[in-house]
């Protein structure tokens, strides 16, 4: 994982053009109208920093942290520049910089539970409870069902997880979850700064999963969905990753589940980690147009507009993280959609923090659509039998 | 700390802080007995709020450049940056600049490429573009009125539900703003039928030097015979007037389709000759761009990635010349076939590889690039785009870009080529972009880029055109602007201290720092 000086000559780069293209599609810019808190800026303040221009203040902290590392300027860019950020959040604090006192919080909570929401390990089982999934164990399966933690430890997000093991059920895929002894997959370290930790975790993560002697993890968390593919490519491992909407969308393509299908107007919110950063657009968007009228925002797919809740802004600036998810809402009802429909825990609970528009997680919608079309085929033998 | 500029055009930048350090001390000793103690930036500060107000080095820092090649010992941060929301914010501002005789430079997406809102003598930094609310569009009179902020693009995502358009497109219009596009007046991919922004320019809003709000043109009407033309020397002013805080623009219908096409000529002059042939028999071109064959390479970046190599074009090409009509799609075709159709008196060969056609037009208007791969980093790894912007007449052209070439060559700079765009409607108007790589980290290549560049602004007023035709005069033409503009230079100095008695709008561009002061 590259420091920030390794960055220079790519800062540089950005100091010498200049073009600022960068600004457009940049959510908290857009929001704040500041330029250190866009990429030109922010690459011009590691640069100066760097350059010995000037130390490290409150302002130089701001610029690094008010980010939701969310791509979008990569998007207009050719630099590297989510990974500039990354790495000047690292570089302050190994720089004596404290973490940031939400940050601080989650990352105590992580150390002690393995999770950033200060819930016991025992809360990862709690989705799974009457399921009778397999827990894995060495050489008893090839794939593993990642269920991340924010939607295992928050109630309201254990649906989209139940309604994603039953479809993978319904796939044929025979997998195994880990439950309690599920780790944390390191996304939040890695995007506080927090580097030699998120190291530290990784090492011993691609241990437990070499160990298991998985072929493959489908996570239901776009983030770590990004941290694992990332972490175990360049680990060298041949266990692949893959997010629970690619396993799925094939079946829904090859007419395998019987689905009720409406025509109601829906927008699906690519979740920054599936959609611009890992690649995935077409299987969430084959789902939703399977059960519903699937309508766009005018920023979609690679322009999608973050929904704020992304790489620590929810809990360090939670009034932008709020302005932010507004603006992506207002976006949606502007479209006419009576739902959002998103593959992100984080996503999920951010855009429902605004009122007005119905926000579900795409399994979950899949699952309901299936669940419908049974139901009105019992109807249908009751009243033929 | 060396001064790097030829005839020390621009200041040598710490002996220069250090001088307007002084002075600025003194000032605010001085005001310091009538002001409550107060220095500008707590006046700033009480007048503003504090959120209003920037003043960490960090943050100064980022507001300090733009894409002109300047080494970093010549960079020199603002002291203080504000961003105002509305006119009267900026009123505030200069009025407590004026007290303190503070510089104020007005800045857009800072994009500029000769050093235009560059605060040289520090100070003041106003940062329009927190100012970008669309005020009113008026649909029936295809009119809009924004707050000077506003981005180009966002001008046009405003009105586009309106079917009109702004057609006033800088390549940079994703961040140039509209107060920017007038104070530089820089170019346009549409300039052959539109013109450039002081064609779409009704009316705009300016804080004048001591503080007044001024309305400059004729409200919602295309034209006036009344009075002096007071809101055209807006265009090119480079906030040296007054700092633009709103606009009326003209818009325009969007037409149902367009058609680009590109041919190549042997010479650069047959391609002249071909234009003038097309106006004569009446057609309405959109767009009319002159590529030399090297400049080609540098608007082809996506053709580049796609086939990891430059297109080919015939050897014995020199030119390019990249044509769009746009309209009905009848009109369009009749047009377009009745120009290839005369492309054949002028040794013209259509480019039927439309890859090359599509890359160039990405990068001119669309820029659709492909997710992560935009050129402007890619191209600009080692070296900075720098240019000369002359203007030469219709029957020189060809004359004059060899003298580019030899000009390069012996100041020993690597050449990117020479793009001729026509920019004044339904006629053959040049604007030229002479443009080579310069390593801004080199002081001695900075030199002879900034001799380069000087050269062929002179040599453009030798050849019966002009120094500047989209980058303005700022510090760099500054020392001799007298050149271009004779006798006639006093009358500019004397506009000057009628806007800004003071001089301290953006001193030390167009006319050297202190020269227009009473």
């Amino acid at each position: 994982m590259s420091g920030l000086e390794e960055f220079k000559e790519e800062l540089e780069t950005c100091f010498g053009t200049s073009c600022g293209f960068c600004e457009r599609g940049c959510p908290v810019y857009q929001t704040m109208k500041v330029k250190t808190l866009c990429m030109k800026g922010r690459n011009r303040t590691m640069l100066g920093l760097l350059q010995g221009k000037f130390e490290i203040t409150p302002a130089v902290v701001q610029a690094a942290f008010e980010c939701t590392l969310c791509g979008n300027c990569d998007r207009w860019c050719s630099l590297k520049n989510t990974e500039h950020t990354r790495a000047f959040r690292e570089y302050l604090l190994k720089h004596g910089v404290e973490p940031m006192k939400e940050h601080s919080s989650i990352l105590l909570s992580i150390k002690n539970y393995g999770n950033p929401w200060f819930q016991p390990r025992s809360a990862r089982n709690r989705w799974a409870r009457g399921l009778g999934l397999p827990k894995a164990a060495p050489g008893q399966q090839d794939v593993l069902f990642f269920a991340g933690c924010t939607s295992a430890v928050t109630k309201q997000l254990n649906r989209g997880l139940v309604a994603s093991a039953k479809l993978l059920q319904k796939a044929g895929v025979r997998f195994a979850i880990m439950g309690q002894d599920e780790p944390c997959c390191g996304s939040t370290l890695l995007r506080v700064g927090q580097t030699d930790a998120f190291q530290e975790l990784s090492a011993e993560n691609i241990k437990k999963f070499e160990a298991l002697g998985i072929k493959k993890v489908v996570t239901a968390c776009p983030g770590c969905y990004t941290t694992l593919k990332k972490t175990l490519e360049e680990s060298g491992s041949t266990i692949k990753v893959e997010h629970v909407s690619q396993e799925i969308a094939g079946l829904v393509k090859q007419g395998k589940l019987k689905l009720k299908r409406s025509s109601e107007r829906m927008t699906y919110h690519d979740p920054c980690h599936l959609g611009r950063l890992g690649g995935v657009f077409d299987e969430p968007r084959d789902i939703v147009k399977a059960v519903a009228n699937l309508v766009e925002m005018p920023n979609n797919r690679y322009e999608s507009r973050c929904c704020g809740a992304g790489a620590g802004l929810q809990s360090a600036f939670p009034k932008l993280s709020r302005d932010l998810a507004s603006k992506r809402v207002a976006e949606a009802k502007a479209t006419g959609a009576t739902t959002i429909v998103t593959s992100c825990p984080f996503c999920e609970t951010q855009l429902r923090t605004v009122p007005g528009i119905k926000v579900m997680d795409l399994l979950e919608l899949l699952m309901d659509a299936t669940e419908a079309a049974e139901k009105t085929n019992g109807q249908q033998n009751a009243k033929s039998g | 700390m060396t001064s790097l500029h030829n005839e020390s055009v621009l200041p040598p930048a710490c002996a220069s802080r250090a001088l307007d350090s002084i002075s600025v001390s003194l000032l605010y000793t001085h005001s310091a007995h009538n002001h409550a103690d107060m220095s500008y930036t707590e006046e700033l500060v009480a007048a503003l709020g504090k959120e209003k107000v920037l003043l960490d080095p960090s943050e100064l820092f980022v507001y300090g450049a733009d894409w002109s090649p300047r080494t970093p010992d010549e960079f020199v941060p603002p002291d203080v940056v504000v961003l105002p929301r509305t006119t009267r914010d900026i009123q505030r501002i200069v009025k407590i600049a004026y007290m303190h005789e503070v510089p104020v430079t007005a800045g857009g997406g800072l994009t500029g490429m000769l050093g235009g809102a560059v605060p040289i003598y520090g100070g003041i930094y106003v940062d329009t573009t927190t100012m970008n609310s669309i005020v009113e569009v008026d649909q029936r009179n295809q009119t809009v009125r924004v707050q000077a902020g506003a981005t180009l693009q966002e001008v046009n995502d405003a009105v586009h539900p309106y079917d009109l358009w702004l057609p006033h497109q800088p390549e940079s219009k994703w961040v140039s703003t509209v107060g920017a596009a007038i104070a530089c007046d820089n170019d346009s991919t549409f300039g052959v039928r539109y013109g450039k922004i002081l064609n779409c320019l009704l009316s705009a809003e300016i804080v004048t030097g001591t503080g007044e709000i001024l309305e400059l043109g004729h409200r919602k009407a295309h034209f006036t015979s009344s009075g002096y033309k007071l809101k055209d020397l807006l265009a090119g002013s480079e906030g040296t007037l007054g700092i633009i805080t709103e606009a009326t623009l003209k818009l325009e219908p969007i037409s149902a389709s367009r058609k680009v096409d590109m041919l190549v000529f042997p010479r650069m002059g047959a391609a002249v000759d071909y234009l003038s042939r097309l106006l004569k028999a009446g057609l309405c071109l959109e767009a009319a761009h002159i590529n030399c064959k090297r400049r080609l390479k540098f608007y082809t970046h996506s053709y580049k990635l796609k086939y990891g190599r430059d297109p080919e074009i015939p050897v014995w090409a020199e030119a390019l010349l990249a044509i769009a009509f746009a309209g009905d799609p009848e009109v369009v075709d009749t047009q377009r076939a009745y120009a290839l159709k005369l492309a054949k008196d002028f040794e013209a060969q259509l480019v039927e590889e439309r890859e090359i056609v599509e890359a160039w037009w990405s990068s001119k208007y669309t820029l659709d690039f492909e997710p992560f791969k935009q050129k402007w980093p890619d191209s600009q790894k080692q070296k900075k785009f720098g240019a000369a912007d002359p203007g030469v007449p219709v029957g020189r052209l060809e004359e004059f870009y060899h003298k580019f070439i030899e000009t390069a060559e012996k100041k020993n700079l690597e050449i990117i080529g020479m793009n001729a765009y026509l920019e004044h409607p339904n006629s053959i108007g040049f604007s030229l972009s002479c443009a080579v790589f310069v390593d801004y980290r080199n002081p001695d290549e900075v030199k002879r880029f900034r001799e380069f560049h000087d050269e062929l602004s002179k040599l453009a007023v030798a050849f019966e055109g002009t120094m500047s035709t989209f980058m303005s005069d700022t510090y760099q033409k500054a020392p001799y602007l007298e050149v271009e503009h004779g006798a006639s230079l006093k009358y500019m100095r004397e506009v000057k201290r009628i806007f800004d008695p003071k001089g301290i709008l953006n001193p030390g561009k167009k006319f050297p720092r202190g020269a227009n002061k009473k």
